[in-house]
C-alpha cells in the first residue's frame, strides 16, 4: 500500500485524531493528537490491511521554544509499507502515552527519549534513566544544554584534565547496588567482562544457577554520537557512523550516505555502488567471524575464534588497500566512495574467496558439529517470530526465528537487487526453530551468501567515475528521510532532520543491537547462568550499538 | 620497529674453564628479566580499540612472544590496556579495575579516546583522556592503533620496566606514572 492509501484508510478511521499530514516529505508523516496517539497507533497494528507490526524506531526532536516532538516509524513486515506517526508536545511538560504494551520495543525506546529529552510517558512500566548515570542533570539531546564543568570531580574539559592528571589511586571500596526485597541472589555480571562483548552490566537474579530476573544496565559507552551529529557537517559525520558499529563500519557508513544522498536527491555513480558492495559483503563476513568465533570462544572453544582472527586479518589487508584503514573504514562518501578498487585487489580478493570457503568448511568441521557446542546452542532462548517482532528483532537474529525479511531483498537498496543471493531463514537445523544453534548457523551461512554476492560484483564490476559532483558546501533543503541498510546486526537506520542549513538538526541512529538487548531481558529468565553466555553472543550484541 | 631488547642477564664462568655455569647478576636485571616476560595485561576492551587488541592477540601479530596474555581478572594483571571510550558512567568502574590490580602495575592508554577524549571531546558523556581518572604510564595514539603500534607500546613497557630499581620499592617510593608517548608528541594534539 502506498503512502497516500495508507494515509486515506487512517482518515477514514480516526480522521479527527489527525492534525496533519506532512506528505511533501521524502518519508512522509502524519501527525496526530497526543491523547490519540494509542487509539491511532492500535489501529494501525490491528487493521488486517495495515498490520504494522513493527516499530522500528521512536525519535524524540527537541524543537525550541516550545515543542518537543516523539516521531514513530511503524512497518509492516506483513504488507511491505511503513508508516510514520509525530505526536508534539509542550516542552515544559511533555507527556504522552506510552506504546510499551502494544510493541513491546517501545519500553528502551522510550527510556531513553526519557533519559535524553525529559519526555514522560504515562503507562510505562520503569521510566528511569537508560544511558546516562542516575545521578545525571539535565538531558543532553535538549537543544539548550550546556555540559557541566566536571562530573564526580572528573573535568569534562581536555585541558583541566591536562592541569591535574591522576597519579595515584586510592583503593576504594564498591558500592553495592540495591537490592529488591524479593530477591534470591544478586549476580553483577559486567560492565567488565569478557562475554559480554563490550561494556554491559546485567544484573541477575539468581536461585542456585537458574536465573529469575535479568536486568540489563547499559549506557557504559554512550558516546553522545547523536548530539555530536547536530554539531557536525554531514560530510564530517561520515567518521563518526564508523564507531557507531565498529565491526560494521561500512554499513554504517553506507547507510548516513544514503540518508544524505536522499535528502540532497544525488545519483550515485554504478562503479562506486559496487565498490560500496564488495567492500560491505567482506566487511559483513569479518563481522560474522567476530560473532560466530566469539561466541564460540564464550561456551569454551578457544581454537575457532583464533582461527577466525587468521581469516579477519586477511580482510584487514584488503580494507586497507580498498579504503586505508583496517577497523573504522570511512570508505563511503556523500555521493560515492573515497577511493577506487584497483585491478590487483580485485584479484587478491578473487584469490581470498577461493580460500576463504573451504574455510568456512574447516571452521565447521572443528567446531558446528561439535556434540558439546550443539548441545550448548540447541534448544536454548528459542525466540518465537511474534516476539521477535515485538520486540522488533532485525537481521540474522530476526530471520533465525523464521521470519522471512532481508532489506537486501525486500527494502532494496544500492545495487541488490541484481545479485542472485538467498535469504537464510532459521529451520529449527538442531532444536526449534529460533533457538541459539539457529542464530549461529543463519551467520554461518550467511557468510556462504556474501562469497556469492562478492563474486557476483568482483566479476562484473563496471569502468566508470567513482563519486558524483557534490557542491562542496552541501545544503540539503528542510526535510526528512530514514535510510537503512542490511548490517551484519541487521538494520542500520538512520533518521536525518535537515533543516537547510549544513548540518542535521536530528540524527538519530536505529541499531540492531539495542532492539536486541531487551529480547536477553525477556528471554533469559528460567535459563542456567551459563546459557546467558551463549545467549548473548548468539543475539551478536555489542555495546557501542546500544549505547550509541 | 625496533627488535626486543635482548635479556639483561650476562652469563659469566667464574671458576674457569670446566666449572659448573654460574650466572652473575644483579637483582634489579634479574626480577626485571622475569617481568619483562611475563606481562599479562586485562582484558579491558570497551570499543573499537578492542577489536585491534583481539587481533594483536591473534596469530598474525601474536603478542604471546613477549610472554603478554590476557587475563579476564584484575587481580593476575600487570597491565591495564585501556582500550576504548571510557565514559562518565564507565569511570568508577576503571579506577575499582586498578585499585583491584596488585603492584607493580601499569596503565597503557590505547588509543586517541583513551589518551584524550579523541574524537569524541565534544561530547557530554565521554571522559577527555583517561589520565583523569588513573594514572598513566604510556599513550598510544591511534584511531584505532595498529596492532603493530600495540606491539611497539608492548615493547616500551618492557623497556620501562628494565629501568626500574627493586630498591626504590622495597623502600616504599611511590613509583611516578612515566608518561610516555608512542611515537613522539602527537598523542597530546
Amino acid at each position: 500500500m502506498g503512502p497516500g492509501e495508507i494515509h486515506e484508510r487512517l482518515r477514514a478511521a480516526h480522521g479527527d485524531a489527525i492534525l496533519e499530514v506532512q506528505e511533501a516529505l521524502l518519508d512522509p508523516v502524519v501527525v496526530v493528537k497526543p491523547e490519540r496517539l494509542h487509539a491511532v497507533a492500535r489501529f494501525l497494528r490491528d487493521d488486517p490491511a495495515l498490520r504494522c507490526d513493527t516499530l522500528r524506531l521512536v525519535t524524540g526532536i527537541d524543537r525550541p521554544p516550545e515543542a518537543i516532538e516523539v516521531v514513530y516509524h511503524l512497518l509492516s513486515l506483513t504488507h511491505r509499507h511503513e508508516v510514520r506517526l509525530r505526536v508534539r508536545l509542550t516542552r515544559e511538560d511533555p507527556l504522552v502515552v506510552s506504546l510499551q504494551d502494544l510493541w513491546p520495543t517501545a519500553n528502551w525506546h522510550e527510556r531513553e527519549i526519557y533519559d535524553l529529552l525529559g519526555v514522560r510517558f504515562s503507562g510505562h512500566p520503569n521510566l528511569k534513566r537508560l544511558l546516562m548515570p542516575v545521578d545525571w542533570v539535565g538531558h543532553p539531546l535538549r537543544k539548550d544544554y550546556v555540559k557541566p564543568p566536571e562530573y564526580h570531580g572528573i573535568p569534562t574539559d581536555r585541558k583541566a584534565v591536562m592541569e591535574r592528571r591522576v597519579t595515584a589511586v586510592a583503593p576504594a571500596m564498591h558500592e553495592a547496588k540495591d537490592v529488591p526485597a524479593d530477591c534470591f541472589m544478586l549476580i553483577n555480571m559486567g560492565p567488565h567482562h569478557p562475554a559480554t562483548h563490550g561494556v554491559l552490566n546485567f544484573l541477575l537474579e539468581t536461585d542456585g544457577e537458574i536465573l529469575r530476573r535479568v536486568r540489563a544496565d547499559v549506557g557504559y559507552l554512550h558516546r553522545g554520537m547523536e548530539k555530536i551529529a547536530e554539531g557536525m557537517t554531514y560530510a564530517s559525520t561520515m567518521p563518526y557512523t564508523d564507531r557507531v558499529d565498529y565491526l560494521g563500519a561500512m554499513f554504517t557508513n553506507h547507510g548516513w550516505a544514503l540518508a544524505a544522498e536522499k535528502l540532497a536527491g544525488i545519483e550515485v555513480p554504478r562503479r562506486a555502488e559496487f565498490c560500496r558492495v564488495i567492500a560491505s559483503e567482506l566487511n559483513r563476513i569479518a563481522s560474522h567471524q567476530i560473532a560466530t568465533g566469539s561466541l564460540a570462544m564464550d561456551v569454551g572453544a578457544y581454537t575457532p575464534f583464533l582461527h577466525w582472527i587468521r581469516e579477519r586479518e586477511t580482510i584487514n589487508n584488503l580494507t586497507d588497500r580498498i579504503c586505508g584503514a583496517r577497523l573504522t573504514y570511512n570508505y563511503m562518501r556523500i555521493g560515492g566512495v573515497a577511493r577506487d578498487i584497483d585491478a590487483e585487489t580485485i584479484e587478491m580478493t578473487r584469490r581470498w574467496l577461493d580460500h576463504f570457503e573451504p574455510m568456512i568448511d574447516e571452521f565447521n568441521q572443528l567446531i558446528s558439529g561439535n556434540e558439546i557446542f550443539v548441545r550448548r546452542l540447541a534448544n536454548v532462548t528459542v525466540i518465537s517470530p511474534e516476539d521477535a517482532i515485538g520486540y522488533a528483532l532485525v537481521g540474522p537474529n530476526l530471520r533465525a526465528s523464521g521470519v522471512n525479511w532481508d532489506i537486501r531483498r525486500d527494502e532494496p537498496y544500492s545495487i541488490y537487487p541484481e545479485f542472485q543471493f538467498d535469504v537464510i531463514t532459521g529451520q529449527g537445523w538442531r532444536g526449534g526453530v529460533g533457538d541459539a544453534f539457529d542464530r549461529f548457523w543463519c551467520r554461518m551461512l550467511e557468510m556462504y551468501e556474501s562469497v556469492k554476492i562478492l563474486r557476483q560484483a568482483l566479476d562484473r564490476l563496471p569502468e566508470g567515475p567513482i563519486r558524483a559532483a557534490v557542491p562542496r558546501a552541501f545544503k540539503p533543503a528542510a526535510n526528512e528521510v530514514y535510510a537503512r541498510v542490511e548490517g551484519p546486526r541487521g538494520e542500520a537506520g538512520f533518521y536525518v532532520v535537515a533543516d537547510g542549513s549544513d548540518k542535521p538538526y536530528r540524527a538519530r541512529y536505529r541499531t540492531g543491537s539495542f532492539t536486541a538487548l531487551p529480547m536477553i531481558e525477556r528471554t533469559a529468565p528460567g535459563l542456567m547462568l551459563a546459557d546467558l553466555v551463549a545467549l548473548i553472543g548468539s543475539l551478536d550484541v555489542i555495546a557501542p550499538e546500544v549505547d550509541r | 620497529m625496533t627488535d626486543p631488547a635482548p635479556p639483561a642477564v650476562p652469563l659469566s664462568c667464574p671458576g674457569g674453564e670446566g666449572t659448573p655455569l654460574v650466572a652473575t647478576t644483579t637483582v634489579d636485571q634479574f626480577l626485571n628479566w622475569f617481568r619483562q616476560g611475563s606481562i599479562w595485561y586485562l582484558l579491558f576492551a570497551t570499543a573499537c580499540c578492542g577489536i585491534e587488541l583481539m587481533q594483536t592477540g591473534g596469530p598474525r601479530t601474536d603478542l604471546d612472544r613477549f610472554g603478554a596474555v590476557f587475563r579476564s581478572s584484575p587481580r593476575q594483571s600487570d597491565l591495564l590496556i585501556v582500550a576504548g571510550t571510557i565514559t562518565y558512567k564507565m569511570a568508577d568502574r576503571v579506577r575499582l579495575l586498578y585499585a583491584q590490580m596488585a603492584e607493580p602495575k601499569y596503565v597503557l592508554a590505547m588509543g586517541s579516546c583513551a589518551n584524550c577524549g579523541g574524537l569524541f571531546q565534544p561530547s557530554y558523556s565521554v571522559v577527555p583522556g583517561v589520565d583523569a581518572i588513573v594514572p598513566v604510564d604510556l599513550y598510544l595514539p591511534g584511531c584505532p592503533p595498529r596492532p603493530e603500534a600495540l606491539n611497539e607500546a608492548i615493547l616500551r613497557l618492557q623497556d620501562l620496566i628494565a629501568s626500574e630499581r627493586w630498591a626504590d620499592r622495597m623502600k616504599g617510593r611511590r613509583r611516578t606514572p612515566a608518561g610516555i608517548v608512542i611515537g613522539g608528541a602527537a598523542a597530546e594534539a
